[in-house]
């Protein structure tokens, strides 16, 4: 099934190809390849209104996940119907994250795919509210990232390390 | 919203002038051609006889043609005409007051823009590539925009502005070839401008196609790839071959504000020149 790619900003330049190709190697680590997903690129604008619509917290931020089903932390989705085989969207800060990589000094298309592979995660249940469950989260998260390292030579970690 | 575009709205709604005044000459100003047949009819004979002086008797106006303009330019006058002039007037002030460009706006990236009319074209040139993009203003101004008037709303209610977002051709020719790759590109509809509907792409490409380089006619028999059902990977591919060349989302943005500005400049001269052409000379 497809990855619905949207680059609703101009204020970073986004390699679309390389990006879809992550997404879906990283769908297919998590063994939900069937499944649509929604990803978009979007600028602090856009985050910083979503932002405060959904999670009260009107300012940019790097990823926010709006899953289509209601899973518990590593079970897919069980679809009744065609129209429901979709994880649901994913909105990517990507004016926010490059903000982020050049302070930090980092490699702004990699954090991009490790971002989209936390959004994933969200999508499917896990959550890194509470230390059990980041933990739960960081390794799934560590599991299909070492798979696309696997596959394209990459050598990603997980957002969140060192959160707890 | 622009004043001016409003108030061309708002006419449909005003009583119907009045209707025109009867012409201003008894004698139609040119006499038809006879037949061939028939011997030298009499507005050829009117024209003969008439000389200076007569074309000048027949075109003077009647005494009493209270309502008409005196004049001796030919052409018909009404109070209508009169009235429709004098809201020009009026429309093209209010339309310079409102003018965000008095020029218009550079795209950046080294691009050159050549305009012809409503037709404009940048052109860059990158290693060993020419990067076209065409577009024309004309009906570029989606209908939501331009007939979207609330029910309701207050006159005095800042309404939307109007933005002019044009499809766009990009032409891509190497140098060491003679096919040029030509992009058809589109503004999603109903989506510029409209606060929480920002989360699609700028833009679309629609079709792609390799054309005869320099030929301008469109060759029907080379194949057009419709982006409809189009694999979503080679979709990016292309966005992504077009950002390489400078055709990306700043690009398509500024774009929409130089159309924005060619089409008002554009507009303002047609009223211009709807205006001498209504006006007495």
């Amino acid at each position: 099934m497809s990855v619905v790619l949207r680059n609703a900003q101009r204020s970073v330049p986004v390699r679309r190809a390389p990006l879809r190709r992550a997404v879906c190697a990283l769908r297919a680590a998590l063994g939900a390849s069937r499944f649509d997903v929604g990803l978009v690129c979007a600028g602090n604008a856009l985050m910083q209104r979503l932002n405060g619509a959904y999670r009260q917290r009107p300012e940019p931020t790097d990823v926010l996940s709006f899953p289509f089903h209601q899973v518990a932390a590593g079970e897919l989705p069980r679809p009744r119907c065609r129209g429901e085989y979709n994880l649901g969207d994913i909105f990517l800060g990507v004016e926010y994250i490059h903000q982020q990589c050049r302070d930090a000094g980092e490699d702004f298309e990699g954090v991009l795919v490790v971002t989209a592979a936390h959004g994933l995660c969200h999508l499917l249940g896990y959550r890194h509210d509470t230390k059990p469950a980041w933990e739960q989260m960081y390794q799934k998260e560590a599991q299909i990232l070492e798979e696309l390292n696997r596959l394209t030579g990459s050598r990603l970690r997980p957002l969140t390390a060192g959160l707890f | 919203m622009l004043l001016a575009r409003s108030l061309r709205a708002v006419s449909a709604l005003r009583p119907p002038l009045p209707a025109p005044l009867r012409r201003l000459w008894a004698a139609p100003p040119r006499a038809l051609p006879p037949a061939p047949s028939a011997a030298p009819g009499p507005a050829r004979s009117l024209w003969q006889l008439g000389g200076g002086a007569g074309r000048t008797a027949l075109l003077r106006p009647r005494r009493g043609s209270a309502g008409r303009v005196s004049c001796g330019c030919g052409g018909l006058h009404t109070e209508g005409d009169k009235a429709f002039a004098q809201f020009l007037t009026d429309e093209i002030k209010e339309e310079k007051k409102i003018q965000k460009h008095k020029s218009l706006p550079k795209v950046s990236g080294g691009w050159e823009l050549e305009v012809h009319g409503t037709e404009a074209r940048l052109v860059r040139k990158i290693a060993g590539e020419k990067i076209t993009v065409t577009f024309n203003i004309n009906n570029s101004i989606p209908p939501s925009a331009e007939d979207d008037t609330q029910e309701g709303q207050k006159p005095d209610e800042q309404e939307p502005e109007l933005t002019s977002t044009p499809n766009f051709v990009v032409e891509v020719i190497k140098d060491d070839t003679k096919q040029t790759l030509v992009l058809d590109c589109h503004y999603p509809e109903d989506e510029i401008g409209h606060e929480g509907e920002e989360e699609s792409d700028i833009f679309t490409i629609r079709e792609v196609s390799f054309q005869p380089t320099g030929e301008s006619d469109w060759k029907d028999t080379n194949y057009t790839l419709n982006t409809d059902s189009l694999d979503w990977a080679l979709y990016d591919h292309l966005m992504d071959f077009l950002a390489d060349r400078g055709v990306d989302n700043t690009f398509a943005d500024e774009l929409i504000e130089l159309s924005t500005a060619l089409e008002h400049q554009e507009y303002i001269k047609f009223l211009e020149d709807l205006k001498s052409f209504v006006k007495c000379q």
